[in-house]
């Protein structure tokens, strides 16, 4: 019997590259990552077969639609390289099972990494960075350029690499139940980092004041502040998200809304002569 | 603060590099490129006022701290917000005369920053669109079958092709809005007074976006109030503490690592005598 066929630690590295570069480049609506898969897989399956005609029809089975998180989608990506090998050597594997797998897992991974590295770890690395960038400095930009790009590169390479020696088992372990401790905390330092960029980076404040006497107004936010420092900005985002939430309006009405609260706001009420908000510039 | 020519074709160039989907790719490109507060780096070095650039992109940031693109659909195109909502912010919070550090300047920048991106999602759309082009040139070359062709071509639609897509619907609108930009900061400046109500909308929405991009946020990672709870903690943090973001993260991490802790203490199984008696009978054997 012929030696069994494998892929070079060479080629892999490249799969692994043209992906981690490649995966959205000429991104459509109609067909995502797909070609960006494409791309990837053929320095593997040009190693792995002789035939051209084995060749071409190795590759058919990437041109199914493919789309899902790209950064955590490297361990498909390795997985699949996996599975030719194991067709390459003519062990029971075939098209339908390979985009079975395929298809099984983006959906969960898309979820998994939009939530986990774009929802929470980016802002969480942004919120670090923005706060080290206060007056312009550049640590800020500089700390996440160096962070997300050493963290990403070293993350997605573990993640592929996994994917080419553990096979199913590497995706269970990220998507199974005992990463759910894990998912959760994540989430908490998420969750906690926001809200402090919350009370750090927005100023909302009324200049809505009444006067009474020379010696007696009212003046609202004192009075808020009294409750909670910069509570106007836990109002507001707890109103963002309640519009998005509860009545489901997309972000860029929600958008418009705060427009004509703003536009209404500024208005002077005639009478007590004040307004809302008033940010107090002029030339 | 003026722009000349070259200038606007480096400010073009990143706005090709740093879209989703751009030709930096998703790590180097959209997710560090393309991020306000990194494109205020580059967009300071290349207007010769790093401080003023990453003020800016600082501001513009917090509205975008979350821009998730499930399924891709996005709701603000990061090429514009960056390469033509920074420079344009700068030119206009310099031509207003704005202190960089005040919130006035963050509300105007936010202001700006968003209303191009929203407006930009038209490039978003162009790019993509045409995309398509270069994707049937791929499948063409799949039908024919010839393994030295597909090769050859594959790596070229995913790799060089878009280029010329993002030459049309990235670089050409970010030059020429740029290169236009002063002109359109000094009309705002004569015909729209800063007490009128159309600039203290402006400044006023300004101070506002940001809640909306962290509302974005709270609906990915809030499921119930006991989120909230978290969520208020970390904001009292800030607010009330006067905490930076670094300690904040600090205090944040701890707490997680008690949940996390608490979380596989439950998801452990009850303990019982059951596994000791299975190994006796191992051991019969």
């Amino acid at each position: 019997m012929a030696e069994l066929k494998k892929t070079s630690d060479a080629t892999r590295k490249s799969v692994f590259l043209r992906w981690a570069y490649g995966n959205l480049t000429c991104f459509t609506q109609e067909h995502m990552q797909t070609f960006g898969y494409l791309a990837a897989m053929l320095p593997a399956i040009d190693e792995l077969y002789d035939k051209d005609e084995d060749k071409v029809e190795a590759l058919k089975t990437y041109s199914a639609f493919f789309n899902t998180e790209p950064q955590i989608g490297s361990i498909v990506v390795g997985l699949t390289v996996g599975l030719e090998e194991a067709r390459a050597n003519g062990e029971p594997m075939d098209s339908e099972t390979i985009n079975g797998i395929r298809a099984g897992l983006m959906g969960p991974l898309a979820g998994l990494g939009d939530s986990i590295i774009v929802g929470t770890f980016i802002p969480i690395l942004l919120g670090i960075a923005m706060g080290l960038s206060q007056g312009g400095s550049v640590l800020g930009p500089i700390f996440y350029i160096v962070a997300w790009n050493a963290l990403m590169y070293f993350g997605m390479k573990y993640a592929f690499d996994q994917g080419y020696s553990m096979g199913g088992a590497a995706v269970e372990a990220l998507v199974g139940p005992q990463s759910a401790a894990l998912r959760s905390a994540i989430g908490t330092v998420g969750t906690m980092v926001i809200g402090a960029v919350a009370g750090t980076w927005v100023s909302i404040s009324t200049s809505f004041a009444v006067q009474f006497s020379a010696d007696s107004a009212f003046v609202l936010q004192k009075t808020l502040d009294g409750i909670m420092p910069k509570a106007l900005n836990l109002l507001f985002v707890y109103l963002c998200w309640w519009l998005m939430t509860k009545k489901k309006i997309s972000p860029t009405i929600v958008m418009l809304i705060l427009v004509v609260i703003a536009l209404v706001g500024c208005i002077t009420i005639p009478g007590i002569n004040t307004s809302f908000f008033d940010p107090g510039l002029s030339y | 603060m003026t722009i000349n020519i070259v200038q606007a074709i480096f400010l073009g160039l990143f706005a090709c590099l740093a879209s989703l989907p751009g030709m930096g790719g998703t790590t180097i490109g959209n997710y560090t490129l393309g991020r306000p507060l990194v494109g205020g780096l580059i967009v300071g070095i290349i207007m010769g006022n790093v401080g003023l650039g990453i003020i800016v992109g600082a501001a513009i940031q917090v509205v975008y701290i979350a821009l998730v693109t499930p399924g891709g659909t996005v709701s603000a195109d990061v090429r514009a917000v960056t390469y033509i909502g920074i420079p344009l912010a700068m030119m206009g919070i310099t031509a207003q005369g704005l202190d960089p550090n005040s919130a006035a300047a963050a509300g105007y920048a936010a202001s700006i920053g968003s209303a191009v991106g929203t407006l930009g999602t038209v490039l978003f759309y162009g790019t993509q669109t045409m995309n398509l082009v270069w994707q049937g040139i791929g499948w063409k070359a799949m039908d024919a079958g010839n393994w030295g062709n597909i090769k050859k071509t594959l790596p070229l639609v995913d790799y060089v092709f878009p280029w010329i897509s993002h030459i049309l619907f990235s670089f050409l609108p970010t030059v020429v809005i740029c290169m236009a930009g002063p002109t359109m900061v000094d009309l705002m400046k004569e015909y729209l007074p800063m007490d009128g109500l159309f600039m203290k909308t402006l400044f006023t929405v300004g101070s506002l976006l940001p809640t909306v991009g962290i509302a974005i946020l709270c609906r990915q990672v809030i499921d119930g109030w006991q989120d909230w709870v978290t969520f208020i903690v970390g904001f009292m943090l800030a607010a009330v503490l006067g905490m930076n973001l670094i300690a904040s993260a600090i205090v944040a991490v701890f707490v997680a690592l008690i949940n996390y802790e608490i979380k596989t203490i439950a998801a452990r199984p009850a303990v019982a005598a059951g596994p000791a008696l299975d190994d006796d009978d191992e051991e019969d054997i």
